[in-house]
């Protein structure tokens, strides 16, 4: 991955905070999926059920042409956008793969979202997904 | 007691557009803002809503099948009124997308319904309208009763004390639209093209319980969102002329002489004359001798080059303060736009001289769509500057007429309360210049016309040619002396 923006480097540690140590990759695929749903609920409402499955797929194709070493798994479940679908995956592989996964998929998201609407405001509305699992509360505090 | 219940007016945050309203929008209205697409209803509605909601208090924006809100969200944070920092918070998106897709009014409406009684918000959009109603048109489920939607919806908003807005795209006002009848105001927006200039115009057809601003207002957007250009507010009780007359001087001494002491204080002055012969000089001097004075003046410029027309002195008085400029090189100017660039520079400055150079200039400067009306547009602006209490100087190009005396190209030297008149004339060889006060409104003044000439001191105005007869056509004839017989 490129350089971390400070949102992207939240989004992983909230993610590694999560799945804690020694975490098998059912309970990463787990915690992905239920990322991938708080962020659903979050969007769903504003821009409707359509407009989050376009992200969603977006992403998919993203980290798949911009990260070969997952590539196969957004490529196994780009045909259908249900998550079960990506959890069952994601459980099938070993856990350093399904964390990177993780990695790339959220902050993919994430960005994706921030380059139409702006950083501010992607951040507002994802801002009570990742807040649970960042213990330093401060760093999130630096929009203005 | 008086126990009639009092209508509250909001204010809308979009400047101009509560006096347009007639003095803000009334609260728990029921609206629509209609017009084509780009024409700026949504910024209209997000420019509203972000002023007027609170947390207490909250908007909420539903989004139908009109724009993705993504891109709606994408595009209106471009504006300065849109903050982040409300979203979620004072204001609520609300997609709608897949009830309205299904087509069953009742559930659109069951479903606004449900999120105001939990927001129990201020303000309520639904954007786009327009696309509820072709939903429902496209069903051919007969319990799908337009009319009794509208109506319900309008009712329950009024009763859950929310001020809504209906955005949707509507080409006609002739349209037999149940919401035409039950909305309580009808905001139009419009945009008029004519060759490549675009003026975009809005209209309040309807406006419950209040007097708004007849007919068409022009506005802009910008990055700091809509501004409404309203026409300047006039004194209804002008006051009376004073006397003795107050008299300004014009910083050159023979032409208040000419004048009968000087223009009087409040008046509007026509300086018309052919290219070159110094009315922009003579403007000058008008702001000159004000800030000797210690007066301050507005002069607004309507020049291809406004920085190289300038001379020295009026440089100078720019630079330090005792003139402002309004040199607006916005195309699609409108005639509100410009007296409102004009009264916050008079407002600004205190001012009491202004002079508008050239009305030529000014008439360039207008959109086509306003030149049809300029007569009156001009009117309008003398009326609304002098009622301000300016006393105004407007220079006019006139082409060279000698066959008869002409004092605008416009026909608007009615319009002005004094009128000087440039000539030139051909004497011995040389190109002279002529100069003569034509009309001062309630005021003795000179009918002589008086040589004059320019050099670096300004206007000088010097004799009379009493041997000379024909000065009007030009090519004055040596007067031929008259013997009576006998």
């Amino acid at each position: 991955m490129s350089a971390l923006n400070e949102e992207s480097r939240q989004i992983i540690a909230a993610l590694a905070q999560r799945v804690g140590p020694n975490a098998d990759s059912a309970r990463i695929a787990q915690v992905i999926v239920s990322f991938l749903q708080a962020m659903e609920a979050a969007l769903t409402p504003i821009i409707g059920p359509q407009g989050v499955a376009a992200l969603y797929r977006r992403s998919l194709q993203l980290c798949a042409s911009r990260h070969p070493r997952v590539a196969h798994i957004s490529d196994r479940v780009q045909a259908s956008l249900d998550l079960n679908a990506l959890d069952s995956q994601l459980a099938t592989e070993s856990e350093a793969d399904a964390l990177y996964f993780g990695e790339v998929m959220l902050t993919t998201f994430h960005d994706l979202l921030a380059s139409l609407i702006g950083l501010s405001l992607t951040s507002r509305l994802l801002h009570d997904v990742w807040k649970p699992y960042l213990s330093d509360t401060s760093a999130q505090e630096n929009s203005p | 007691m008086n126990t009639k219940v009092t209508i509250n007016r909001l204010a809308t945050g979009v400047p101009g557009l509560d006096e347009v309203l007639g003095g803000g929008l009334p609260e728990f209205s029921f609206n629509l803002i209609a017009g084509p697409p780009g024409c700026g209803k949504t910024t209209l509605a997000h420019q509203m809503m972000f002023a007027l909601a609170t947390p207490e208090r909250p908007a909420l924006f539903f989004t139908v099948l009109g724009e993705p809100p993504l891109k709606m969200l994408r595009y209106q944070q471009q504006f300065d009124f849109f903050d982040d920092n409300a979203i979620n918070h004072s204001v609520r998106y609300i997609n709608l997308a897949s009830d309205t897709l299904a087509g069953d009014l009742d559930e659109v409406l069951r479903r606004i319904v449900a999120e105001v009684e939990a927001y129990s918000p201020a303000l309520v959009f639904v954007d786009s309208f327009r696309s509820v109603v072709l939903a429902s048109q496209t069903q051919d489920n007969p319990n799908n009763n337009l009319p009794q939607f509208v109506q319900q919806l309008g009712m329950l908003m009024t009763t859950w004390q929310a001020t809504t807005f209906l955005i949707g795209e509507y080409f006609s006002e002739t349209d037999t639209n149940p919401i035409f009848t039950v909305a309580d105001g009808l905001i139009w927006l419009r945009q008029s093209v004519q060759r490549n200039s675009m003026v975009r115009k809005m209209e309040i057809m309807k406006m419950r319980g209040q007097p708004t601003l007849p007919g068409l207002h022009t506005f802009r957007i910008a990055t700091s969102g809509i501004k409404v250009f309203a026409p300047a507010p006039l004194n209804q009780v002008e006051a009376p002329l004073t006397f003795p007359i107050q008299r300004l001087k014009m910083g050159v001494p023979r032409l208040d002489e000419m004048l009968g002491g000087g223009l009087p204080r409040g008046y509007s002055l026509l300086v018309a004359g052919p290219s070159g012969s110094g009315k922009s000089i003579l403007a000058a001097t008008f702001l000159a001798e004000g800030a000797r004075n210690g007066e301050t003046g507005v002069i607004a410029v309507f020049e291809q080059r406004p920085n190289h027309s300038q001379n020295a002195t009026l440089a100078g008085l720019i630079q330090s303060g005792q003139v402002g400029l309004v040199d607006s090189r916005a195309p699609d100017l409108s005639i509100d736009e410009i007296v409102q660039l004009l009264l916050s520079e008079i407002t600004r400055l205190s001012a009491t001289r202004v002079v508008i150079d050239s009305l030529s200039g000014f008439e360039l400067a207008l959109a086509p769509t306003f030149r049809e009306d300029f007569r009156e547009s001009l009117s309008r602006m003398v009326t609304a500057l002098t009622s301000a209490g300016v006393s105004v100087l407007m220079t006019s190009e006139l082409e060279d007429r000698y066959t008869d005396l002409r004092f605008s190209p416009y026909g608007t030297a009615f319009l002005t309360d004094a009128i000087i008149v440039q000539r030139y004339i051909e004497v011995e060889s040389r190109l002279l210049r002529i100069m003569a006060v034509v009309k001062v409104r309630a005021s003795a003044h000179s009918d002589e016309l008086r040589l004059y000439q320019i050099d670096d001191d300004g206007l000088q105005v010097g004799e009379m040619l009493p041997d000379r007869e024909g000065l009007l056509g030009g090519r004055p004839t040596q007067q031929r002396k008259v013997t009576f017989e006998g």
